[in-house]
């Protein structure tokens, strides 16, 4: 008798030690980069951080799946110094039972940003390998920001342009005019200071040809 | 209303800075610091220099002499020097033409980075994600961000010269963005370049002096600088250093293209011009040596950031492969750590031998680049890791452009003033004239703007010019000191100064020079007759690689050996 208690007491945990070992088919393998995240503010890796995890994975798949999940069904095994681990998640039904590695990996990456922040880390520093981050969407604006500055750019410059032409078209009509009136007014202005100082403008030594003939 | 009198430079600065502005240009920035660095660091200055006394500065007063004496455009000029010769000028026309077409791509290239500067992160910085949102673009993870920018996003390059791929919309919107600004800065000829030219020529040296001030501050900068200066006299026995020390002075300065004549020739008759070329050709090479310790600090800020990035995956995937705790690998001891391993796990670290890579500093310093990979791969990416980084962006891409722009307003205005001075030409006004000039060469050179534009622009840069421009500038020195005549030469440059010409500038005319050119044109024809076909670098999408590439080059080849002769 005692000794069927002693079996059905130590089977969950060699049940578990069964179900979560390095390389599990079910399982996943998580390394975390504390100190590379936290600097000086890190925090130690024991029992208390790993039943966060546990907790935080859980939710992951309580979230997914729309199930109870319970701390208990999430195992974890092979703990190194670096901050690694393996885990696998039992089907709360049935302790003896893996949930496949599909459904994780879909929890894990649903809510990958709620079990970062709980544990203070990120993409990098919380790896887990083989699950692909979700790497948020571009923002991609209505209009290309380039095409705003070049809009703005060939605008002034074809401004610029249009100025300038407009202005060479105009000096050369002002230049036109004002040589035009040059020409007249020489005779004329010429008269009218003889007329002026009263006397007669000789118009036959008027100057039309400023050299004589040869 | 006929033009009678000829337009000049508002006062002696404009020509100068002119001058300055045109001759100070991109190479100064991307070729020089390769070639320094190609042929021993500060060893390198003594053959640039000598080549600088020998060559450069008496080819540019002969050019100016000449310029401002006619105060005829190239072809003008040398036809009143001999009538056979009007060839020669029409040579430099065409070259300049050449030019024109493609130089303007790349200030649309740097007008499309500049207006990419202005987002919150910069495009280079991050590889863009991918259509599942599962991860980068596999192109741009096998490649570096700013690779995949230049590659992908401006050019999206084809495969190859011969796969045309369509207009690149954006570009071809840079490049009228281009041709637009030139046609404005050269509106009214002389009136509105000179104006121009006190901008375009002082705005690049304030940004090399931000920049030199903000690199000699970036981590790992001194690293680049003091590669760059340690002198390798043994490059001096070699003769490629000398060839390329002279090859450089002479494109630099700009010689040939018929710009210089073209801008000397709206100098008033008595400008002196003497000290004005010595000063010129003086900047020019200061320029040079200046923007390249720029470069070798970005080069040693860059090739550090690049080399604890090794070091860094290095330590990580030593930390994940052997499970060890995270503060027991730092980046200091990452070497040491692997020596321990390897006495201790030595199976497991050689499973890790070929994902380990092997970081070096030195490697990293040693990997020059010229040319466009230098100006907008390897600048971007150093500018993508300083802080505030758009800003340092906007400030070097105008600057590319300033220093670009420059360039351009010395080879249109050496096709426009050959043109107005036509008298079937100087009917038609100045800014018509331009326009149509500006018109013609937007059109031609949509070309660039394709997927194979890039590929169309090396071959352009690295055989359009240099046979004409080494054949030009050797028979005008010839034709001066020979068949002018130099005392004919020394006379009219007494007239202009009222000095003669030093004896030293007469040996160099009638001797140095002639000489040196002959030895770098028959250098070149031997390298062109025993190189074979020529090669293109071409960018593969899978390999995400340049690799040699050596078909189609050889039609468009005979064109330019068809054109040589015909000039």
């Amino acid at each position: 008798m005692l000794g069927r208690i002693v079996y059905f007491l130590c089977l969950p945990s060699v049940l578990a030690a069964q179900l979560c070992k390095p390389n599990a088919a079910e399982g996943f393998k998580v390394r975390l980069s504390i100190k590379t995240a936290l600097g000086d503010k890190a925090y130690e890796w024991n029992r208390n951080q790993r039943f966060l995890f546990q907790a935080a994975i859980a939710f992951a798949m309580s979230h997914h799946l729309d199930l109870e999940f319970n701390v208990s069904n999430v195992l974890v095994c092979d703990e190194t110094p670096r901050v690694s681990f393996w885990f696998v998640v039992t089907s709360p039904g049935d302790p003896s039972r893996l949930v496949g590695k599909e459904s994780v990996e879909l929890a894990v990456r649903e809510s990958r940003d709620r079990i970062n922040n709980v544990l203070l880390l990120n993409d990098a520093t919380l790896e887990f390998v083989g699950v692909l981050p979700t790497l948020v969407a571009p923002v991609k604006p209505a209009t290309p920001p380039w095409l705003i500055v070049f809009g703005v750019v060939i605008g002034i410059v074809g401004a610029g342009i249009v100025f300038l032409l407009v202005s060479t078209v105009v000096q050369k009509k002002r230049k036109e005019k004002e040589v035009a009136e040059e020409e007249e007014d020489d005779e004329e202005a010429q008269m009218k200071r003889t007329a002026r100082n009263e006397g007669i403008y000789n118009t036959s030594f008027s100057e039309d040809d400023r050299n004589t003939q040869m | 209303m006929a033009k009678d009198a000829r337009e000049n430079w508002e006062s002696p600065m404009q020509f100068v800075m002119a001058c300055v502005s045109y001759a100070v240009g991109l190479g100064n920035v991307w070729r020089f610091p390769y070639l320094c660095q190609m042929h021993g660091g500060g060893g390198f200055l003594i053959p640039y220099l000598l080549m600088l006394l020998l060559e450069g500065v008496p080819l540019f007063y002969l050019e100016l002499a000449i310029g401002q004496k006619m105060r005829l455009g190239s072809i003008g000029a040398w036809t009143a020097i001999s009538p056979y010769l009007g060839g020669l000028g029409l040579a430099s026309v065409v070259t300049s033409m050449y030019l024109c077409l493609y130089y303007n791509i790349i200030n649309a290239w740097s007008f499309w980075y500049l207006f990419h500067s202005f987002q919150s992160v910069l495009p280079w910085a991050a590889c863009p994600v991918n259509s599942n949102r599962t991860g980068p673009i596999e192109e741009c993870e096998k490649a570096t961000p700013t690779q995949y920018f230049f590659y992908r996003e401006t050019l999206n390059v084809s495969p190859s010269i011969e796969k045309n791929g369509g207009i690149h919309t954006g570009q071809a919107l840079c490049f009228l963005l281009a041709w637009v600004i030139t046609y404005l800065f050269i509106i009214r000829g002389v009136k509105s370049t000179g104006k121009v030219v006190y901008f375009t020529a002082t705005f690049p040296y304030v940004v090399l002096l931000i920049y030199l001030i903000r690199g000699m501050t970036l981590h790992g900068a001194l690293n680049g600088v003091k590669y760059m200066f340690t002198p390798k006299m043994e490059e001096l026995a070699n003769p490629t250093t000398w060839i390329n020390a002279a090859t450089q002075i002479f494109f630099s300065l700009g010689l040939g293209f018929g710009s210089l004549i073209a801008f000397a020739s709206y100098n008033q008759y008595h400008n002196n011009f003497e000290w004005q070329a010595i000063i010129v050709s003086l900047i020019n090479s200061g320029t040079s040596i200046f923007a390249s310790i720029v470069t070798f600090a970005i080069y040693g800020f860059k090739a550090t950031i690049n080399y604890e990035n090794c070091l860094e995956r290095t330590r990580i995937l030593l930390l994940n492969s052997f499970n060890l705790a995270e503060d027991s690998i730092i980046i200091n001891n990452v070497f040491e750590m692997i020596e321990k391993l390897n006495t201790t796990f030595p199976e497991q670290l050689a499973e890790l031998s070929n994902k380990l890579e092997d970081c070096n500093l030195e490697n990293e310093l040693s990997t020059a680049v010229e040319g466009t990979g230098l100006a907008f791969i390897v600048y971007s990416e150093a500018i993508k890791n300083m802080p505030l980084s758009q800003l340092w962006s906007v400030l070097y891409f105008f600057m590319l452009l300033m220093l670009g722009m420059g360039s351009m307003l010395g080879n249109i205005t050496a096709i426009t003033t050959p043109l107005q001075d036509f008298k079937f030409l100087s009917r038609i006004s100045n800014e018509a004239l331009n326009g149509f000039v500006c018109i013609l060469c937007l059109l031609l050179g949509l070309g660039f703007t394709t997927r194979s534009g890039n590929y169309w622009f090396t071959m352009f840069n690295d055989y359009g010019a240099t046979f004409s421009l080494l054949l030009i500038v050797l028979i005008e020195v010839i034709t001066v000191s020979y068949i002018y005549g130099i005392k004919r030469f020394e006379k009219d440059i007494e007239d202009m100064l009222g000095h003669r010409p030093n004896w030293f500038w007469k040996i160099m005319w009638g001797g140095i020079s002639p000489l040196l050119l002959i030895t770098l044109f028959l250098f070149y024809v031997i390298n062109y007759i025993q190189g074979g076909t020529p090669t293109y670098q071409a960018w593969n999408k899978d390999l995400v690689s340049l690799y040699f590439y050596s078909s189609c080059l050889r039609w468009g080849f005979s064109f330019c050996c068809l054109y040589y002769s015909a000039s």
